[in-house]
């Protein structure tokens, strides 16, 4: 258990309510070290952006509170606001402004002191490979660079806490990769980054992952402890007839997650299960010609499926 | 409240309006081109009617009558048919809109002191020139009567009740006085309306308004910083529309400039106000922009801008109180024409003040609890 003063975010019971019944965030309890690279993965609708509005004073929670370095988001706001930096799905700057006119009207928002605004600036722009566009209006960028200097702009006033909403949805995977290389070098230096994602990759490279659904946090823990839950190998079937080996697979009893990937099947066989061989030969004879039937490492692709899979049981089981 | 900030906000805000290559001349050559359809188009007082005349006794005296109809320059004569029932396949074919009947035996029966009907045909399609054009036939008739009257010393049989209407504060009657006046609080409402109901909503649109709420920033803070630009464009504005209504449409100006002032900055406020409320029940640009629309034509014709207000019908009447550029026309007017003061106008500026507080403090609550979703 970490010290209270080590900790970034500790949300209490926080729930969200739109309107009077649709709960878009229900009762959500849990903990962020500083230093993290918290992810929060879940599919559209889970609930996600809500939840990182309201860890960042954008929204009031209906219900619970969160303490952002010890100071709570209901009573003061003020204070969380000068720890943190958020940046929202869409992008949030002023189109028609320039690069650096967008950076120096929020860091004078922000109180940074106008001395140190033009070298912050010029450290933040080169670290995010814009300073060439230093003077190009915002709405001229392209994907990639708007998403880059949204998050110059919400780093700006060196905030100990970065939260981003789906930063790097519609970028290309370069612009992904290099999005992401930033984050590892926030994180070296000790800022704490809460980023929410729909992409498994990403969640790959937090240290502590989240998945939410339907408005609640489901599990949480760091990516090995998650790969840790899942009870088998994971295997890929390369086949022309992926629905149909799908089909096939999908009733037995060992097949504890069966998904189709691009051009393979991944299947999940619990630890007593068939062997690659035995699992060929039963496609065979039901008629799916498979080129390869071979073991990989398990990812949190395949993990997710896997724990979505088995929430969605539980779900049913319950009701 | 920090000045900073507010400063900070304004100069983002003019950065912007100096980036948009339409907004800024929209706002600066819409009221001019609006001047000029009001003060010309709508403002002209109705002269050339197309005229037919029947002269059907063609002497000295009927000529005279039909000159001095033509000397008014309200009456251009197209046509002259022989008989009456020519007239009415000219005013079919719209080639006239009204017509003169002169009976045979004019000159004569005028000399025996004889009263003689002369007919005076309107088209009643167009009841605006219609009506125009019956007064200033009445008028013409009158003056003839008045000048033969004095040139032969004769006393009609029946004296009658000789009416005349002395017109007060706008002698001549041209609409254009009261058209301008009106037109400034007017074209304040259409283009300020406009433009301030858009400058939320695009923030909303754009997600910087919630950007703007992660900062330190308090929402009383960007309010200000957001329509402080727009006041002082507002203030341009105005005095480009007063500085060519007086001077170039030679609109008299009696008030005082404080008077005027005043008024125009409580009927500013309720337009920011009207403004601010769109823009936080809209969620689009569009939706603000069909909403102002909503509200910019009942205000237009219930105002009593374009029609006076005496001729619409009591129970139309009650609605016009809720519109306040209905006392921004008044104050403005009477302060142009008649350069009433304070004393006078003061139920005006109560009605204004308390439409601003309502409104302005609508907008605002809904401020307070619309931002965040």
């Amino acid at each position: 258990m970490t010290d209270a003063l080590d900790m970034a975010i500790d949300a209490k019971g926080l729930a969200h309510r739109f309107g009077s019944s649709v709960l878009a965030v229900d009762d959500v309890s849990f903990a962020v070290g500083a230093g993290e690279i918290f992810g929060l993965v879940g599919p559209d609708g889970a609930g996600k952006s809500t939840l990182i509005r309201m860890l960042s004073t954008v929204l009031r929670p209906s219900e619970g509170d969160a303490d952002i370095f010890g100071a709570s988001v209901l009573h003061k706001p003020a204070a969380v606001k000068r720890r943190i930096g958020y940046m929202s799905q869409r992008f949030s700057l002023y189109p028609d402004l320039t690069v650096t006119e967008n950076l120096s009207f929020f860091a004078s928002l922000r109180g940074v002191p106008r001395r140190e605004i033009r070298p912050r600036s010029a450290r933040l722009l080169e670290f995010a490979g814009l300073t060439e566009f230093a003077n190009r209006q915002a709405q001229f960028l392209s994907g990639g660079m708007k998403q880059k200097l949204a998050l110059a702009v919400t780093l700006i006033h060196e905030p100990d806490l970065l939260f981003l909403d789906e930063p790097t949805t519609g970028v290309d995977p370069v612009s992904r990769r290099e999005f992401w290389r930033i984050i590892a070098g926030l994180h070296r230096r000790g800022i704490t980054v809460f980023v929410a994602t729909p992409y498994m990759d990403e969640a790959e490279r937090c240290t502590h992952v989240a998945f939410m659904d339907g408005g609640r946090i489901l599990f949480r823990d760091t990516p090995t402890g998650l790969k840790a839950r899942v009870p088998g190998r994971l295997l890929e079937v390369c086949t022309k007839d992926q629905r149909k080996a799908r089909a096939l697979l999908g009733p037995y009893p060992w097949a504890l997650s069966v998904t189709v990937l691009g051009e393979v099947v991944r299947l999940i066989v619990a630890l007593d299960g068939p062997s690659e061989l035995e699992i060929q030969a039963l496609l065979s004879s039901a008629g799916v010609v498979t080129q390869c039937v071979r073991p990989v490492r398990v990812d949190m692709e395949a993990t997710f499926a896997f724990l979505a899979e088995e929430a969605r049981l539980d779900r049913e089981v319950a009701s | 409240m920090s000045i900073k900030h507010i400063r900070l906000l304004i100069w983002k805000e003019f950065l912007q309006l100096r980036r948009d290559r339409l907004l800024l001349p929209l706002i600066f050559i819409g009221p001019i081109m609006q001047l000029i359809m009001f003060g010309y188009v709508v403002g002209s007082d109705v002269t050339n009617i197309p005229t037919a005349i029947v002269d059907q006794d063609m002497t000295m005296t009927s000529r005279a009558l039909a000159d001095s109809f033509v000397n008014t320059g309200y009456f251009t004569i197209l046509e002259r048919p022989a008989t009456e029932s020519d007239v009415q396949t000219l005013m079919d074919k719209n080639r006239v809109q009204v017509a003169l009947l002169i009976p045979p035996g004019l000159e004569a029966d005028l000399a025996r002191g004889e009263q003689v009907p002369v007919e005076i045909i309107v088209d009643g399609a167009d009841s605006k020139t219609a009506s125009v054009a019956s007064g200033y036939a009445a008028q013409v008739f009158a003056d003839f009567n008045q000048k033969r009257i004095e040139a032969t010393g004769l006393v009609p049989d029946a004296p009658g009740i000789d009416a005349r209407v002395r017109v007060l504060f706008n002698p001549t009657l041209r609409s254009v006085n009261a058209m301008i006046p009106g037109l400034v609080a007017t074209i304040l409402l259409i283009s300020m309306g406009v433009v301030m109901s858009q400058a939320i909503v695009r923030e909303r649109e754009r997600g910087t308004l919630e950007q703007m709420f992660v900062t330190p920033i308090t929402r009383g803070e960007y309010l200000l910083g957001k329509i402080a630009p727009y006041i002082l464009l507002a203030i341009i504005q105005v005095s480009v529309v007063m500085v060519v209504g007086i001077f170039w449409f030679r609109v008299p100006f009696h008030g005082t400039l404080l008077v005027i002032g005043l008024g125009l900055l409580l009927f500013l406020f309720t337009v920011i106000g009207q403004s601010m409320f769109i823009s936080m029940i809209s969620r689009t640009r569009q939706q603000a922009q069909q909403a102002t629309m909503f509200i910019l034509i009942p205000t237009m014709v219930l105002s009593g801008f374009i029609f006076p207000l005496e001729s619409m019908p009591p129970e139309i009447v009650p609605v016009t109180y809720f519109i306040p550029l209905r006392y921004a026309l008044v104050i403005l007017r009477t302060s142009f024409m008649k350069g009433a003061g304070l004393e006078a106008l003061w139920p005006q500026f109560a009605a204004m003040a308390v439409f601003s507080a309502l409104i302005l403090g609508l907008a605002l609550s809904r401020f307070q609890k619309r931002l965040s979703d």
